[in-house]
């Protein structure tokens, strides 16, 4: 069974190249509505699972591929449509939608911060729920310090932030200004580190935590909408 | 530590030329990669039931994905732990 895998959508421009194949080695397509363009490859479907990990570098390296030239909204893996026809009809839908995101980010790139406990080096004392709930309130201070000194070093860099508690740490969005990368990472990377906290800085990326809500998940989106009326 | 099974979280994303080989410590460069893949972006489709590195990932209803590779990592330090 073959289903259409969208990678990623950009403002189409003569001047920007594409990549020649993508997610298992099948040529990629360009479907363009109006100014916007999609890239598109037909693939075996469901991927199989020994394939993952490959099909996951493929795909990066399509949108990686755009993003370096510029702006790109990206689908995600596993994002499938039945066919082309309905690749077109999400491609007319959700254009206007598309363009104005693009328009909106078209300069800047997302880099990122994450903050997460250091590996133990001493025995924890976990000796009562009293205990763990205190160190895992004084972490949780400390991210929250960190994440804010972050915020106060890339202020002058920064045109948006965001800051997303997940389980394994404190997840810091930056949306920066495309040639600013190196910046970023010298700014983030000197400052004073709380204890029991490590850092890993990443990107540039593409500005996927500051998409639209109706862009990042149209069909939830349309059903909001469907249930208003 | 078998393949695969190597944590260290201090990379940055990495071409992709470089994370073909996986193992030791480019495998957390893949694992930021599918992180990204997986859970940043344009979501249309879901319902799945995939596996990476011995570790499933479930994908349920609506569209949104609900486990991620923030928790694949999570699982892979747990099994860590339960085999010292």
């Amino acid at each position: 069974m073959s289903r259409v895998l969208a990678y990623c959508g950009f403002r189409h421009g003569a001047q920007i190249t594409l990549p020649a194949v993508g997610v298992g080695a099948v040529p990629v397509q360009l479907m363009s509505s109006g100014e916007l363009g999609l890239l598109w490859s037909e693939v075996e479907w469901p991927i199989a699972p020994d394939k993952m990990q490959r099909s996951a570098l493929e795909f990066h390296q399509v949108v990686r591929h755009v993003f370096n030239q510029t702006a790109v909204i990206p689908f995600r893996l596993l994002s499938v449509f039945e066919d082309q026809q309905a690749l077109a009809a999400f491609a007319a839908e959700n254009q206007a939608r598309f363009l104005r995101d693009l328009e909106r980010l078209k300069s800047f790139v997302q880099m990122e911060c994450v903050v997460y406990p250091a590996p133990a080096t001493e025995r924890q004392d976990f000796s009562s729920g009293k205990a763990y709930l205190e160190k895992k309130a004084v972490a949780m201070r400390s991210s929250e310090g960190f994440a804010q000194a972050v915020r106060d070093a890339v202020a002058h860099l920064s045109h948006e932030v965001r800051v997303r508690e997940g389980k394994n740490g404190t997840r810091i969005f930056v949306l920066v200004e495309r040639g600013h990368e190196s910046d970023f990472r010298q700014a983030v990377s000197v400052l004073p580190l709380p204890q029991h906290l490590s850092r890993r800085i990443s990107g540039p990326w593409p500005a996927a935590e500051f998409l639209s809500d109706e862009v990042k998940a149209p069909q939830i989106a349309s059903q909001k909408i469907a249930g208003a009326k | 530590m078998g393949r695969g099974r190597h944590i260290r979280l201090s990379l940055m994303p990495t071409d992709f030329e470089s994370v073909e080989v996986l193992g030791g410590e480019e495998e957390v460069s893949l694992l930021e990669i599918l992180d990204h893949v997986l859970n940043a972006g344009v979501v249309i489709h879901g319902s799945l039931v995939i596996s990476l590195a011995g570790v499933d990932l479930v994908y349920l209803g609506l569209n949104v994905v609900l486990t991620s590779v923030e928790t694949a990592l999570s699982n892979l330090q747990i099994q860590e732990k339960r085999k010292k």
